[in-house]
């Protein structure tokens, strides 16, 4: 079906092309944004409305084991959140951790349309597949973790990244995932022996690698293949007060890697809120010292250009962590005296995860909690270059995704972050310079950071994060004029306008009207498939046959996802990585 | 799959929650004459499968077409105010997921086996969290497994030999390195092919379970013996535990359904959090049901809630209890039952059964069972995972794809189109 549309007379922000609120017509054609359409199209009028692409999300826990064993434990934190059913739309609960429809409805109702579950344990890829045929109206992707499988190591032990990266290759074809997913490498493997790992040179049980080679190792492979996204890095040591140093150690560990293409950037760190904590002068690396790395770590990425990043910002309130760091869930469990319900899924050579989950609320008179809420928020005032930062809350981590217009009101105003210093313990401001930090996000800062750069973050930027000619039509409306609205005067404006758009459109269809879903579409799923040179497929078949069939519990021969769950669903990107010699 | 002279390798087996998936199914014509690899009971579903069907779909025992039997089944949900769903564990994950939107729509309440078998093991978990296990995991490294009140040697045949003695990675000998004991009332069969059988008081599982959790952790107890064991076996029981590598706790219905029930698996479920604290232990409940993790798996993602889901207010809610199947009839709640691949009739306590024999009852499976007996509306359906393909997941968590191997008898389709059918109809209907 030919559809064209004419969106005619809005504010356009689309940073990618050097649009910054430009009154500007955009042209769809068969979901696509063109140059012109016939005349017989349709002519939306968004005079005094403010457009941008639909939003991209590269790191949003959405599906999987994980999240489903937090629904089952805490029914509690869906229980006052009703989604009902529509005569269009199914029902669903939509608290911290939404159900599969109710997360595709949230998303498209903020003008997200393109989302990333970041961690897949790829043995259960096809319980993954078939929820995405229960989230609707996105494009999604997946990143399988890869940091501490036996496969990996037993490659990395023997210095044969070949052998590393043909694993990566035949997995990510296999499972149709996104890219490569690194978590506390070693240390949710030693999690297996009640350990964890936090020196980069730290022993791993049983094997001879360390952090440092394995993270070295996989970011050397995901280069060597030249994936479009580079290795999605959750670093040791997450959650302890001190920790922005050793992720700082950990990131010139990385500087090793060669990137391979034009893009620059070697790695992404991920839930920098998280892996950034300081502490205050000749203070000990304890809760009670915490202080914020906002600002350490904003110098370091000033002056170092080989990573990229998200805030993981926490938003206060209950949230649910999950993370394929064991040994830390653990820790957070002890953290509460034994109280939290801890759940654990172990890691495994079949399952490389080891995922914990606790669920958990940051109190804003907690001192820990407050120092952590500024620390990224300093951070993210204080970079130069937004090209290489995205907007998180790590959802439902730092808080659900829902409150990502919560986050933007913070960085949009500083009437807000002022508002917000009066209610939470004072060490957010004592222990940081938010208070002193005038700069305000503009529209354009936003599009950059909730758009372009996530897009570009992940490669995908030729199709996604804008909305210049070829560019899928994922593009979202807000209800207010720019020129007319103080936003940063009025932050619950932000909150209203960013909270529903006026319409959100997926593939130039007109999915979500005012925050009440039009139309459901069926979301497509976007995945990368390397090509080897057939002598090192050959071998990588040969060795994953032989490795898989002793240390698995199932058949080799049922470890890849099934066409039938995703011929409809997959646009795999080919890339040529016959240069990889066997 | 590979699929050679009518043979087929690594199929995945559906009866039990072990989901074994090394099968080797030889295909005659259209039928199965050989299972190599399954057990006794997995044999006969696969070689047997001809056998007990239910070929013709029925309305008050006389055959009708697919089409009609569907239309009465529609009328019967569209009239009916408490519209019950229940069953889903022996069939695959799209049928589960239909089922759901045919709850949704009919505004009824949809409930899986788990109330009648693990239910308890969610309440505990939704107490507690869960320090769940995996089988591989278990196989390369525990060097201790505990089975409570659980009997793998008649409920999960394979469950010992085929993944626990076996050598793993770093458990070369499964007989040397791995010591299995078994925790139950009596010497089942599982206590001859376990090291050491210890066996407790009907009705203690929870007095036992908190004096380990105390003497884990150091305290001394008053008490001479606890469930009929001697404290000092106890001392000597909690010490093992806390210095095994690996510990595993494989636990059955003895522990979810006993005197305790939900109590007994929070406190087990703290237990093996406690001993965390000292080495490494994980758990796992003994799923019977081939796909009843699937069940849990499926309700949670699209309704958000594990089982018990009722949908009469246009969205989802949970409360086991009062949705669960057994009470929605055992109070006299329920006005029309869906059942789907269960058989409640057989398993119900006589409360529940007594009202079921006064509502209209839809039935759908493959088989005839003693459901189908007090059935208005009987369709048959395709056996998952022999006539039709999906998805079930393990007892661990790992989602398997299942095979079609052969062709369902004439007419006869998958429970998920059956339930599309209806779905469609009740659309309509609904307007």
């Amino acid at each position: 079906m030919t559809e064209h549309l004419v969106l005619k007379n809005g504010v356009v922000f689309d940073p990618m092309n050097d649009v910054d609120g430009e009154v500007m017509d955009i042209c769809v054609s068969n979901g696509k944004i063109v140059e012109k359409v016939p005349g017989n199209a349709k002519v939306i009028d968004l005079k005094g409305s403010t457009v941008m692409a639909g939003g991209v999300d590269p790191h949003s826990h959405i599906l999987g084991s994980k999240l489903n064993v937090a629904r089952l434990t805490s029914p509690e934190v869906n229980r006052y959140h009703p989604y009902p059913a529509t005569r269009k739309t199914r029902s669903g609960v939509a608290g911290i951790i939404p159900s599969s429809y109710a997360t595709g409805y949230l998303y498209s109702a903020m003008g997200y349309t393109t989302v990333v579950e970041p961690a897949l344990p790829a043995t259960k890829a096809l319980g993954a597949w078939e929820e995405i045929e229960d989230i609707p109206g996105l494009d999604i992707g997946m990143l399988p973790l890869f940091c501490n499988s036996m496969i990996s190591f037993k490659y990395i032990e023997e210095g044969d990244i070949s052998g590393l990266a043909a694993y990566i290759a035949w997995t990510l074809k296999k499972v149709g995932g996104l890219g490569v997913k690194v978590v506390n490498p070693g240390g949710t493997y030693a999690w297996a022996y009640g350990k964890n790992v936090c020196g980069l040179d730290d022993e791993v049980p049983e094997w001879d690698v360390t952090p440092r080679t394995i993270m070295t190792g996989l970011s050397d492979a995901v280069q060597k293949l030249g994936l479009p996204h580079q290795m999605h890095f959750h670093p040791t040591n997450l959650g302890k007060p001190g920790n922005v140093y050793t992720t700082m150690q950990q990131l010139d560990a990385l500087k090793g890697t060669k990137p391979s293409g034009k893009k620059k950037e070697t790695v992404h760190l991920t839930h920098m809120a998280f892996d950034c904590l300081g502490v205050v002068e000749e203070g000990m690396a304890n809760w009670k010292d915490v202080a914020s790395g906002g600002l350490t770590f904003a110098d370091y990425y000033n002056k170092n250009k080989h990573f990229t990043t998200d805030l993981g910002q926490i938003t206060f309130g209950q949230s649910m962590t999950m993370t394929g760091d064991g040994p830390f869930q653990h820790s957070l469990y002890l953290m509460t005296g034994g109280k939290a319900k801890w759940s654990n899924i172990p890691v495994d050579v079949e399952l490389p995860g080891g995922a914990g989950i606790v669920p958990f609320t940051f109190e804003p008179k907690s001192s820990a909690n407050a120092v952590q809420w500024v620390g990224s928020l300093e951070f993210a005032l204080s970079v130069k270059d937004l090209w290489r930062l995205f907007l998180s809350t790590d959802h439902p981590n730092g808080g659900p995704f829902m409150k990502y217009p919560l986050l933007m009101s913070w960085l949009m105003s500083k009437k807000q972050r002022d508002l917000w210093l009066e209610k939470v313990h004072k060490f957010a401001s004592e222990r940081s310079t938010l208070a002193e930090i005038e700069r305000e996000y503009t529209l354009n800062d936003i599009a950059i950071t909730t758009r372009a750069a996530p897009a570009k973050i992940l490669g995908v930027e030729k199709t996604k994060g804008h909305l210049g000619i070829g560019a899928d039509a994922d593009i979202a409306v807000y209800g207010f004029n720019p020129e007319k609205t103080d936003l940063a005067k009025n932050p619950d404006l932000i909150l209203k306008y960013f909270t529903q758009t006026k319409f959100t459109f997926k593939g130039g269809q007109q999915i979500s009207k005012k925050g009440v879903i039009a139309k459901q579409l069926p979301s497509r799923v976007i995945s990368v498939h390397p090509e080897l040179n057939e002598d090192l497929s050959r071998r990588i078949d040969r060795e994953l046959e032989e490795m898989m069939s002793k240390w698995f519990s199932h058949s080799f021969s049922n470890y890849p996802v099934p066409k039938r769950y995703r011929e409809h669903l997959e646009m795999p990107t080919v890339i040529d990585a016959t240069s990889i010699q066997a | 799959m590979t699929e050679a002279n009518n043979i087929f390798k690594d199929v995945p087996c559906t009866f039990c929650g072990c989901l074994c998936d090394d099968l080797i199914i030889e295909v005659d014509g259209d039928r199965i004459v050989k299972n190599t690899n399954g057990c006794p009971i997995s044999k006969e579903r696969f070689v047997g499968h001809t056998e007990n069907r239910c070929l013709q779909p029925t309305v008050n025992g006389n055959t009708v077409t697919l089409e009609k039997a569907v239309e009465r089944a529609v009328e019967l949900i569209a009239s009916s105010k408490r519209p019950l769903i229940y069953g889903l564990s022996s069939t695959e994950n799209d049928a589960q997921r239909e089922a759901y939107r045919l709850a949704e729509l009919a505004r009824g309440v949809v409930d899986n086996t788990t109330s009648v078998c693990h239910g308890p093991t969610i309440l505990g978990a939704q107490e507690s969290g869960e320090a769940a296990a995996s089988l591989a995991e278990v196989r390369h490294r525990s060097d201790l497994v505990i089975y409570w009140g659980a009997n793998p040697a008649a409920a999960h045949p394979r469950h010992i030999p085929h993944y626990i003695r076996q050598p793993g990675e770093y458990i070369k000998d499964p007989k040397q390195d791995r010591k299995i004991w078994l925790v139950d009332i009596r010497a089942t069969t599982t206590a001859r092919m376990a090291d050491r059988f210890i066996r407790i008081e009907p009705g203690t599982d929870l007095e036992v379970l908190q004096t380990l959790r105390a003497l884990i952790r150091g305290n001394k107890l008053d008490a001479t013996e606890v469930g009929g064991i001697n404290i000092t076996e106890l001392e000597e029981i909690a010490a093992a535990m806390k210095s095994a590598k690996y510990g595993t706790l494989f636990f059955g219905l003895g522990l979810t359904q006993s005197w305790g029930r939900h109590r007994n698996i929070d406190a087990a479920i703290r237990l093996i959090q406690d001993l965390n604290a000292h080495t490494k232990w994980g758990m796992m409940p003994m799923r019977g049901h081939y796909n009843v993790s699937g069940a849990n798996k499926t309700s949670t993602w699209v309704t958000g809630y594990p089982y018990a889901v009722d949908f009469a207010r246009g969205y989802p809610r949970f409360q086991p209890g009062e949705y669960t199947a057994v009470d929605m009839l055992a109070r006299g709640e329920a006005d029309v039952l869906l059942n789907i691949a269960a058989d409640p009739v057989a398993h119900f306590p006589r409360a529940a059964v007594s009202h079921l024999m006064k509502i209209p009852v839809i039935n759908i499976d493959p088989k005839i069972n003693m459901t189908s007996q007090v059935a208005e509306v009987n369709i048959p359906a395709a056996i998952a995972g022999i006539e039709c393909d999906g998805a079930a997941t393990r007892m661990d968590g790992l989602p398997l794809y299942l095979r079609k191997i052969i062709e369902p008898p004439q007419g006869v389709i998958p429970d998920r189109d059956i339930l599309r059918m209806m779905i469609k109809s009740l659309e309509k209907v609904m307007k």
